[in-house]
């Protein structure tokens, strides 16, 4: 059952593919959410900014590094970044991968600019002192840079899905809803992600106000997010002929069907909801409690992924 | 004659959909620089699957072993015995005009050749990415193992049609069930036949515009 459910005839993408989707995803959705939290005046003291301005770039740069890695001859990378073609998502998406790394980096210096000029006086003293006068002309451009970064977030979020909407070849994926729910999805994981690391790494308090605005997104993100999944099936359910038998394969039963049902609505939507539902309402932001429902989050939002690819390729049009 | 308004809505907007998007569409796909535009019809009713063409492919354009560029695919018995019969479907590149692996490739490797319409693959600028081998819906597609970079049926253009002969498979065929040629020629062969005999085209439906036509036997099933 194992071998089957990973390798069948139709299969051209596999696992790694998964995982880069689900990075980009906490990518695009931890940048989302801290551009909206620093609008709400929030800086580089809060341990949500602190958290994007690790997994923002780490997690975009290494799903670029394990997709680079898995191309069939992976030097010759660099060919997708000079010979662009306009109707070709991919490769709109590697466009759209530089714009957004340098608009990511330029933001993160001007928010973390005290902390950047801090650093290099104590490591280099007076060398390099012009990267100080740099970013302090890019903060004058911080309106400007702030909305340019959420909407090539947002983009970035859409991407995958797109990525995969545009394959005729496999009606399930061919799908217009795909993109809206990996944005969402991916957000969702940017909330998870973002306080999970916030409450560990940078020990911030449960009830800070980033938390607590971050917090705010997950129950509105979760409804939408089931509400798309609804669409996603009953698209393919009433498009009948092989659009219908794509459902039934992917949720009428076998592997991925109970990876769905089981992982990705129980374990990664229902359990998180009933564990915030029980309890005193004074324990809820407990570091502990917040680890575990975050990290149970992630593990769906990751089964997604897999879920998606692997059952959306077993169905051919 | 009388006209009530309802039919001319009806044949008004015809006439603008076939303007915005039908008529265009379909220059632009007999828009060769020499006339020339190859396609293949394969008469499933003249083969037997003796897969000599499948043989030949491999031999003539050195595909390796694990891989195919060409496979005949059969399936059946149908019917009663002693009337029973097998059906034999060819699978290997289609040639589409509307070429979905063209449109999702990355950097153009995957390209379709303004002189001749062939579907063709340029080595060098292919990474490897494996997007068309997802994005064709006919799923003939293939990383060669050897030289890592997607492959498919190029309608011998390297081999047999640099030398001025026909495709290997169809220079196989002991049925002539194959028959390759120009389609945008009314004198051709191919053409000749298409006009008179009923065919079909797989997966039509995904508005992909194949080269590859089938003479049925049996109910067609896409």
């Amino acid at each position: 059952m194992w071998h089957d459910a990973f390798h069948f005839d139709s299969l051209v993408w596999d696992g790694p593919i998964a995982i880069y989707l689900f990075l980009l995803g906490i990518s695009a959705g931890s940048a989302t959410l801290s551009v909206l939290l620093r609008r709400q005046g929030a800086g580089s003291e809060s341990g949500i900014i602190k958290a994007t301005a690790l997994l923002a770039p780490v997690s975009v740069i290494l799903g670029l590094l394990i997709l680079i890695f898995h191309l069939a001859r992976p030097w010759t990378f660099w060919k997708l970044m000079f010979h662009y073609q306009f109707d070709s998502v991919m490769s709109m998406g590697v466009m759209l991968f530089q714009v957004y790394m340098a608009v990511l980096f330029a933001w993160l210096a001007v928010v973390f600019r005290a902390e950047i000029e801090a650093l290099r006086r104590r490591l280099l003293v007076d060398k390099f002192a012009f990267v100080d006068g740099l970013i302090g002309w890019l903060a004058r451009f911080e309106r400007l840079l702030a909305p340019l970064l959420l909407l090539l977030a947002v983009l970035l979020g859409a991407y995958t899905g797109f990525l995969l909407s545009a394959l005729k070849t496999y009606p399930m994926l061919n799908n217009p809803i795909l993109p809206a729910l990996f944005l969402v999805s991916g957000i969702s994981s940017g909330v998870a992600s973002t306080i999970l690391l916030a409450v560990t790494l940078f020990r911030e308090d449960g009830h800070s106000r980033g938390v607590s605005f971050v917090h705010r997104f997950e129950r509105p993100i979760v409804a939408i997010e089931l509400f798309l999944l609804l669409c996603f099936f009953t698209g393919l359910y009433f498009g009948g002929g092989q659009r219908e038998a794509a459902m039934w394969a992917a949720i009428g039963g076998g592997f991925w069907s109970q990876v769905f049902w089981f992982g990705v609505i129980g374990l990664g939507i229902l359990l998180p909801q009933l564990l915030g539902l029980v309890g005193s309402p004074a324990k809820a932001h407990q570091p502990a409690r917040l680890v575990l429902i975050c990290s149970l989050s992630l593990v769906g939002i990751l089964l997604l992924r897999y879920f998606i690819l692997y059952a959306g390729q077993m169905t051919v049009m | 004659m009388s006209t009530t308004r309802r039919d001319f809505m009806v044949g008004m907007s015809a006439g603008a959909l076939i303007l915005l998007t039908g008529a265009p569409r379909a220059l632009a796909n007999s828009m060769t620089i020499k006339g020339v535009r190859y396609g293949m019809i394969h008469d499933e009713t003249a083969c037997i699957g003796c897969t000599a063409c499948m043989d030949a492919c491999r031999e003539v354009n050195q595909v390796p072993a694990g891989v195919a560029r060409l496979q005949i695919l059969r399936s059946g018995p149908v019917g009663e015995y002693p009337a029973q019969e097998y059906r034999f479907f060819r699978k290997s590149c289609q040639h589409c005009d509307n070429v979905p692996c063209v449109h999702v490739c990355p950097t153009g490797a995957s390209h379709i050749r303004a002189e001749d319409g062939i579907v063709d693959i340029n080595p060098d600028l292919c990474v490897g990415c494996r997007y068309c081998l997802a994005a064709c819906p006919y799923q003939v597609r293939f990383i060669n193992p050897v030289t890592r970079v997607a492959d498919k049926c190029d309608f011998c253009r390297k081999t047999n049609l640099a030398v001025g002969k026909q495709p290997a498979c169809v220079e196989a065929c002991p049925t002539k069930a194959l028959v390759f040629g120009n389609l945008d020629d009314p004198n051709s062969p191919i053409a000749k036949r298409l006009v008179q005999e009923t065919t079909y085209r797989y997966k039509q439906f995904l508005g992909t515009s194949p080269k590859m036509y089938r003479v049925p036997k049996g109910e067609v099933k896409s």
